[in-house]
């Protein structure tokens, strides 16, 4: 464990600039968005530089598996090149790096490999960092996440007074430390102490949260999908969608993508385009044949897919609790409604 | 970086095409790098900034530098595919999927239906059984169409008419006028398999062919006495990547394209829309 000055961690992202392109949350309005970090971006005025507080507007997938991505060029044995510097993620917050449980599950297991994804994953930096604060909609407890990342990160920062408290959580980001041994100091106890009280203080505010929205804990979700199956939920619950696939997008562990074709004059690409299952036609058949033709069956399905597929095949639901879906929706649906009314519908039933 | 890139197609020639029914077509091709597939196995075939569609060859297996691929008119892609020409470039990527375990099959009673443009995988599965059909004990196939001119390889299928290693039967549907040369049954296919003196117990039937068509033979064999995990299906979904990667081919556990496209009925009995 480490102690990095404000300072000290702007000239390490200085050095980190040569080798990565850094992308660090900056607040807008009530938002933070991932942005491009340049230097003295942090001494001027109109970015307000956001690396603890809470999770990001975007999910981290859009670093790892990006909207469009061109994943073949004609018949070429090349790899086409996507990424032309490894990025750094500053700021990531815990629940975004549980969608790297799903998202590497997908991409990175099985008879197939996504070459893409993979060299992403291996050739970035992620820099996460706790959570100071929470919004209404974060319910990460109730999936197993603390507000505070334990893994899945090279190192990872916890606001205190005048810097961060640094940890490794792998080598590389251990030889960063090893590596600039100037810009680190041996924490004080009174900054590990802060640190550990203000964890305190924010699992406190999640699990205020789940209280007042009555938010089921992942223990009580097992067979829930299957018991559920044929019950008015779906429907109810369906009816103000608009299909816009806002959920999907925003989602850090949804992953269904679409191969599309283009070609000009001689060139054919083959771009990796995000995909929404809530969309009428992601399931139909060339000849027309859609197994799922109702928005209560597809919105059905994507709960299916979270909360009884994933856990089945990669012993992980594949929700972080992060609450972006909540925010997104038009529609106003709410997944730790839907949760709640899963749980309950399966204790009335008769055992 | 890793070398393997699943999404690219291998460059690909059209060596023929060839005209089998009003709707369908079969195109013979030869990709630049050799494919070997196990039968039911599936293929990405990709029209060159169109886009791509699943096909399981229905050529045979052991032939490593060319294969076919029949193809129904239906779509964006299988639209453009029956406008190919000889000569023309086209992309593979594959194989895909289970294939039929045939091996699971040896010394069993053997029944296949296929039903219209699920000849295609059925020819190839053909083959290869008639490669060892001796390893058997016994064969039958049952297969259907709508109508005469919807026969797919006729020219094949006459032939293994004349085979004395497996029972034969052929039906269309209904007869339209100028069809009096049809010498086969009439009827939809669920009506002839009454006749078929196999051990239903132990035997192994594959069918293959429309959703309506696989529901109402599986709902017939099973009367018949088959079981549940001896009745091998071809299942379809939307198909993209081919690898169990890209979500849209999901039904229930399984994804079609990796853990499919053929299943035993008793594993995807359960789910409602198995046959949609």
């Amino acid at each position: 464990m480490k102690f990095i000055t404000n300072n000290n961690l702007f000239n390490l992202f200085g050095i980190l600039q040569k080798d990565y392109d850094i992308f660090i949350p900056v607040k807008r309005e009530n938002n933070r968005f991932y942005t491009r970090y340049m230097p003295q971006m942090e001494t001027e005025g109109d970015k307000e530089i956001s690396i603890g507080e809470v999770r990001s507007f975007e999910p981290l997938k859009i670093f790892y598996t990006r909207a469009r991505e061109t994943v073949a060029e004609g018949f070429s044995t090349e790899l086409p090149k996507s990424n032309p510097k490894p990025f750094c993620i500053v700021g990531a917050k815990a629940c975004d790096l549980k969608g790297f449980m799903i998202q590497d599950f997908v991409f990175k297991e099985g008879d197939f490999q996504d070459p893409f994804y993979i060299d992403a994953r291996e050739n970035n930096l992620v820099i996460s960092a706790d959570c100071t604060c929470t919004l209404d909609t974060c319910f990460c407890l109730a999936l197993d996440v603390k507000p505070y990342p334990e893994k899945s990160f090279d190192l990872n920062l916890s606001q205190v007074s005048n810097g961060f408290v640094v940890e490794a959580g792998s080598q590389k980001g251990q030889g960063l430390i090893d590596a600039n041994p100037s810009l680190f100091s041996d924490p004080m106890e009174t900054v590990v102490t802060e640190r550990d009280d203000q964890r305190k203080k924010v699992t406190a505010e999640v699990k205020k949260n789940l209280k007042e929205h009555g938010i089921p804990n992942q223990d009580r979700f097992e067979g829930v999908i299957e018991k559920n199956y044929e019950s008015e939920i779906w429907g109810d619950e369906a009816k103000t969608c608009v299909e816009c696939g806002a959920c999907n997008t925003i989602c850090p562990t949804c992953h269904c993508f679409l191969l599309y074709d283009q070609m000009d004059e001689k060139r054919m690409e083959r771009l990796r385009v995000w995909d929404s299952c809530m969309i009428k036609d992601f399931a139909t058949v060339a000849a027309g044949v859609n197994p799922r033709p109702w928005l209560w069956m597809r919105l059905r399905n994507r709960f299916e897919k979270k909360f009884d597929f994933f856990p089945k095949q990669s012993g992980t639901y594949a929700c972080t609790g992060c609450g972006r879906c909540i925010t997104a929706c038009p529609a106003k649906i709410d997944i730790r409604k839907v949760l709640q009314r899963l749980v309950k519908d399966v204790q009335k039933q008769p055992v | 970086m890793s070398k393997n890139n699943p999404y690219r197609p291998i460059e690909t020639q059209v060596l023929e095409v060839i005209t089998e029914t009003p709707t369908i077509k079969t195109v013979r091709l030869k990709p630049k790098e050799e494919i070997l597939f196990r039968t039911g196995q599936f293929i990405e075939l990709t029209v060159p900034g169109v886009g791509e569609a699943p096909f399981t060859p229905s050529s045979r297996p052991w032939i490593k530098n060319e294969m076919e691929v029949t193809v129904m008119s239906v779509g964006k892609v299988t639209e453009k595919i029956h406008q190919l020409k000889k000569g023309d470039t086209v992309g593979l990527r594959g194989p895909f999927g289970n294939g039929y375990p045939l091996d699971d099959f040896i010394g069993k009673e053997v029944l296949v239906v296929g039903g219209g443009c699920g000849f295609a995988p059925i020819r190839s599965l053909m083959y290869e059984i008639f490669e060892k059909s001796a390893q058997f004990k016994k064969l039958f196939f049952r297969g259907g169409c709508k109508t005469p001119k919807d026969f797919l390889y006729k020219k094949e299928t006459s032939e293994w008419v004349k085979r004395k290693d497996i029972n034969v039967v052929l039906t269309v549907d209904t007869l339209d006028q100028g069809d009096g040369e049809w010498k086969g049954k009439v009827g939809l296919v669920t009506t002839i398999l009454d006749d078929i003196k196999m051990d239903v117990k132990s035997g192994i039937a594959i069918v293959c062919g429309p959703p309506i068509m696989m529901k109402f033979t599986t709902q017939k064999l099973i009367k018949m006495g088959f079981r549940d995990a001896n009745i091998y299906l071809s299942m379809e979904r939307n198909m993209s990547c081919g690898i169990g990667k890209c979500g849209h081919c999901r039904i229930g556990p399984y994804y079609v394209c990796k853990d499919g496209p053929v299943f035993q009925y008793s594993a995807v009995k359960s789910f409602p829309d198995v046959w949609d």
